[in-house]
Parts: C-alpha cells; sequence; structure tokens
C-alpha cells in the first residue's frame, strides 16, 4: 500500500486487540503503559480519519489511452 | 388498371360493388390481354400479382401469428414462417429491424408482425416483411428481460457465493450515474453525512437510451481498472426511478458482464425499492435505491465514533486501574525505612565493612605476631638444639650419667641396670637430630605460612607465580623449553598450561644465523 499510516480498518481493529490485551489483566506494568500510549496515538489517528470531510465529488472520464483522467469537480447545485 | 378493382376498399365496399361479378371471368382484364390464348410469361404473371398486391395492401398491414421454422442467418436477417390454426405466411425480417429487437424470437412465441406484403419474384411467394416484431401478452422488454436473466443465471453470474464483501472503510468510493438528476443528489448527500472522509468519484453517464448500457459498462470496466491507482474500494452503479423502459440499459449483457468480471465490488442502486433490474442480480449487494446504495456503501459516522470513544474510555479506565494500583504500591514501599532513611542502611554498613576491616587488620596483625613469636619459641630451641650445645650438654649429661652409673654401680646394680635404661632413653629423645628435625618441620610449616601470607598481596597486584612440574619456582628463562607443563598460581586460584615457545633477554636483542626462522603462527608469546 502508499499510504505509511494505517487504514482506518487496522486502526480500528489493532485499537480494539490493545484494549482487549490491557484489559485481561495478564500484561505486566510496564507492557501496560506502552499499549496505553499506543492506543491513543491510534485513537487520534482514527478521530483525525473520521474528522476529514471530503465535501467535493471528483469528477473523472475517460481520456488519452483509454485510461481514466481527472476532469474537475462535480458543482454543488443548491436547488436539485 | 381499372377502379373498379380495389378489392378491399371500405368505402367501395359499401356501394354498389362496380367490380367483378361473380362469376365472371375477368381473366382477361386482369392480363390486359384480350386474346386468352396468348400465354405470358412466369416474371410478367408475377409482377402482375406483385402490382395487384401493392394496390391492395397499399399500407402496412399488422398480423398476428405464431413463429415456427425460426432461422437467424449469419447476414443477420431472420426468416420464419407465421402461422395460425389454419394458414401460414412466410416472414422474413432483415437486419437492420432484426438487430432493434430486444428478444430473441423463438418457435412457439405469438408475436404481432408490422410489416409489408409482397411477393418474392424468385420463387413467387407471397412474402411478409417485417418491420417491427412484438411479443403478443407479455411485452418485449418483459420477454427479453426473462430471456437474459434465465441466460445470465445458468452462467452462474448470479452466483452468491461469488459475490464479493463490501469493504467497511472505504478509502474512496466511484459512482457510475448521470451526473445530473436525482441520483447523485441523494447519494451525495448521504456519503458527506455518513462518512465524510472517503473520497468520492463519479463518471457520469447516460442511463438510458441509445449508447446508455455501453457507456455504463464501460465505466465500470474502466474504473475497475484504475481503482489501485485511485484507492477505489467499492463502486456504486445507481439511477434514480422510472418505467422498465427508462430502466432498460441496467437489464442489458454489456452492463451485466462489466459488473461481473469486475475485481472491485459493486452495489448496484437502480430505480424504486419494487425495480430488480439484472444488475442489481449481477452485483455484489443489491440496494433498493441509490440512497440505499450509499449507506451500504459507507458505515455510520456517529457510531463509529462512539465506538471509539467507548474503546478510549475502556483503556483509560483499565490502565488508570493498573496505575492506580501500581502506585498505592509504591507509596506503600516508599513509607517504608528503606526509602524513608535510606541511608539508614548504608551507615549500618559503612560502620560494619569498617568494624570488620578493623578486625581483618587486627587478625592479620595477630596472625603475623603470634606466627612470629610461635617462630621465635622453635628459633631459640633450634638455637639451643645446636648440635655443639646439644654435644656438650649431652657430653655432660653423658659424664653425669657416667658418674651416676658408678656411683650407682658401686652401691646398687640392680636399680642402676632400670635407671640405667631409662636414662638411656631419655637420652635418645634428647638427641639432637631428632629434636632438629622435628624443630625443623615446624619452622617449615610455619615459613611456608608466613611466605603464603607475605606474598598473596603481590599477587593480588597482578603478578604471578609459576612452578615446575616439581613444585619448583620458575625464575628463570633457562628453565623453559617448549612442551614444559607449568601451573600457574594466581591470587584467587591456579591454572596449568603447555610451554609453546619464548626467549631470553639476549636472544630478543641479537638474533644469530643459528636461529632457525620462524613464522609468525610458531612465534612464542613474547616474540617482538
Amino acid at each position: 500500500m502508499a499510504r505509511s499510516k494505517k487504514t482506518f480498518a487496522e486502526a480500528l481493529e489493532q485499537l480494539e486487540r490493545i484494549v482487549a490485551e490491557v484489559e485481561s489483566g495478564e500484561v505486566s506494568l510496564e507492557d501496560s503503559i506502552d499499549k496505553y500510549a499506543e492506543g491513543v496515538e491510534l485513537i487520534k489517528q482514527c478521530q483525525t480519519i473520521l474528522d476529514a470531510a471530503e465535501k467535493k465529488i471528483q469528477l473523472l472520464a475517460k481520456g488519452k489511452a483509454s485510461q481514466l483522467e481527472a476532469a474537475g469537480e462535480l458543482p454543488e447545485t443548491d436547488r436539485q | 388498371m381499372s377502379d373498379n378493382f380495389s378489392l378491399f376498399d371500405p368505402d367501395k365496399a359499401r356501394g354498389p360493388r362496380k367490380g367483378p361479378d361473380v362469376g365472371k371471368d375477368v381473366t382477361s382484364d386482369l392480363l390486359g390481354s384480350k386474346d386468352q390464348s396468348t400465354p405470358v410469361g412466369v416474371s410478367v404473371l408475377v409482377s402482375q400479382i406483385k402490382a395487384a398486391l401493392s394496390q391492395a395492401f397499399p399500407r402496412r398491414v399488422s398480423v398476428v401469428g405464431e413463429i415456427s421454422n425460426f432461422k437467424r442467418h449469419g447476414s443477420g436477417h431472420l426468416y420464419f414462417r407465421l402461422k395460425d390454426a389454419q394458414a401460414s405466411i412466410d416472414v422474413a425480417m432483415f437486419r437492420p429491424a432484426a438487430s432493434k429487437l430486444k428478444f430473441s424470437p423463438t418457435d412457439g412465441l405469438e408475436v404481432v408482425i408490422d410489416g409489408r406484403i409482397d411477393v418474392y419474384d424468385v420463387r413467387g411467394q407471397l412474402q411478409l416483411y417485417s418491420e417491427r416484431m412484438t411479443p403478443k401478452g407479455a411485452g418485449a422488454l418483459e420477454l427479453a428481460f426473462r430471456q437474459l436473466k434465465d441466460k445470465l443465471e445458468s452462467e452462474g453470474l448470479f452466483d452468491p457465493q461469488i459475490k464479493k464483501p463490501i469493504p467497511r472503510f472505504p478509502r474512496a468510493i466511484a459512482v457510475v450515474t448521470s451526473p445530473t438528476g436525482a441520483a447523485i443528489r441523494d447519494i451525495r448527500r448521504t456519503l458527506a453525512r455518513r462518512w465524510p472522509a472517503a473520497t468520492v468519484y463519479l463518471v457520469g453517464v447516460l442511463v438510458q437510451g441509445e449508447g446508455a448500457a455501453e457507456q455504463i459498462a464501460q465505466a465500470v470496466t474502466l474504473l475497475d481498472a484504475s481503482a489501485e491507482d485511485y484507492q477505489i474500494d467499492t463502486i456504486i452503479v445507481a439511477r434514480g426511478g422510472g418505467s422498465i423502459e427508462d430502466l432498460w440499459a441496467f437489464n442489458e449483457e454489456p452492463v451485466a458482464l462489466a459488473i461481473y468480471a469486475a475485481e472491485t465490488p459493486v452495489i448496484s442502486g437502480v430505480g424504486h425499492e419494487v425495480d430488480v433490474t439484472i444488475a442489481d442480480m449481477v452485483a455484489d449487494l443489491r440496494a433498493p435505491t441509490p440512497t440505499g446504495a450509499a449507506e451500504l456503501a459507507v458505515p455510520d459516522g456517529d457510531e463509529v465514533s462512539a465506538q471509539i470513544s467507548q474503546l478510549n474510555a475502556r483503556l483509560s479506565r483499565r490502565a488508570g486501574d493498573q496505575l492506580a494500583r501500581a502506585r498505592a504500591a509504591i507509596e506503600a514501599i516508599g513509607r517504608s525505612v528503606v526509602f524513608k532513611d535510606p541511608s539508614a542502611g548504608l551507615r549500618t554498613q559503612t560502620q560494619r565493612i569498617d568494624e570488620l576491616g578493623y578486625k581483618l587488620r587486627a587478625s592479620v596483625r595477630e596472625r603475623l605476631s603470634s606466627a612470629r613469636s610461635a617462630l621465635s619459641e622453635p628459633a631459640n630451641r633450634l638455637a639451643a638444639l645446636h648440635p655443639a650445645t646439644l654435644a656438650e650438654r649431652a657430653a655432660a649429661r653423658l659424664d653425669r650419667a657416667r658418674s651416676s652409673l658408678a656411683w650407682v654401680l658401686r652401691g646398687r646394680t640392680k636399680r642402676s641396670a632400670g635407671q640405667l635404661s631409662e636414662l638411656s632413653s631419655k637420652l635418645a629423645e634428647a638427641h639432637p637430630r631428632h629434636r632438629l628435625k622435628m624443630a625443623r618441620q615446624k619452622v617449615a610449616s610455619l615459613g611456608r605460612q608466613m611466605e603464603a601470607m607475605s606474598y598473596r598481596s603481590v599477587l593480588a597486584r597482578g603478578f604471578s607465580v609459576t612452578r615446575l612440574a616439581g613444585g619448583d619456582i620458575l625464575r628463570s628463562i633457562q628453565q623453559v623449553r617448549p612442551g614444559l607443563k607449568v601451573r600457574t598460581e594466581l591470587s584467587d586460584g591456579r591454572f596449568d598450561s603447555l610451554v609453546e615457545g619464548g626467549s631470553d633477554a639476549k636472544q630478543r636483542n641479537s638474533r644469530t644465523k643459528a636461529d632457525k626462522p620462524r613464522s609468525a603462527s610458531q612465534g612464542g608469546l613474547f616474540d617482538d
């Protein structure tokens, strides 16, 4: 994958795993502090993604070499 | 031809018939030949029949019947017979008209043919040329729908097993629909409300009419090919509500094949709840409407947000609990003496060490002095045991013994025998050699103890003592040969080793020709 950070799905999955581990009580104190920090970081990442708001719709059209190319934005019309 | 020849003209039919009377021979009228005996060529006959027909049937006719002997030529032309209970007629439908058919004609199908009557010259055969064919009863579209559905179903395109799961958190969604219209408006609004994090792409297409199916199919295929580049995780194919004709493009084969072939999951949202198109059947997931498709494509952002808050709470609570317990434990320990007065232990230890050190030094001194004094006594005794001294004393004793003996012998012979033996053994004990030997041994052992104590400190400084096999201390390189076994004593133990080689001070400074040339690996430990 081109993205260096996790996808939302991966982040959420890992977060749930960490919480389960910490709750199980089978983690040493040092480890649970590490995991807590990791969990907090993941929560931040998830919330960042959730807060992203892509308002535009990108148009794609067939361009040269029969591939799809960006073709601007779909205008929002107030009265539809 | 004369006017009175319109056989099926309704107007004329009402009036008095001016046409041929029944029974009257009109052959000559028809053939335009007054001479009944002159035959005409076949083509003449046929062309005259054609002309008569086109007069009688100037307009299109509309005929209902059943298809039989249906043949589709490679040319694209269709040939069949249209029949009812009593009669049949040949029908031809040429490619231009045939290609517009939405359904596949088959034998036994009841259809309505709109077309023209004519004679096929070559065979003089009556022929109906079909311009339009519609199935009787169910419409053409319903039939076409059923035919394609059955075909694709038998080919496995609708198999639930091959439907792909829809990704829960798509990074980007692509929509195939009209750029104007209700569908994209509803989809846009729904996606923005539920999951604004996803990027939305639109490939605008015709959604009905000529070429719409091809555009929709091509859009799906191109999106699928570029899905990775744009991180498109899901495709939505959508159209607002309409009649079966309006939605027809989504029932066409190219669209079905494109959706089937796509590796990206496809959600369909076409028409209203009740409309089920073939695209809906092939898609990985069907939604009743375009809005429904958008809802299925993304999760509810509010729900997910709540889920994360909950995880956050669980994490904090749990980690917080553990931290609180650890903190309490640490505080308890902190209250103990060890932490309140940390140097207390240190002071005790320091004092103890000082005491021990003092005791150690004292005991060493004591040992030394007692060893010394232990030595002094034997040393004195040794001196006292000097052979000359001993000899003197022994001689003196001997004299005394002799004189005693003489005296005793002068007086008491028996008692003196016993006394003699008694004195003899005392003499033996007093023998200088015996006592010297004992003293020597004692001194030697004390000496070794002294030695041991005195050179320990030297060893502790890093020096070592190497002895030969017999116990002799190695002091000179002259005592050493390669292959010699030696034992080395360190301050806290000893080890054995085998001499590889060495050199003395003289050798190191001047190598003579007699020396064997040595390779580096054969060099001794102390070679330059």
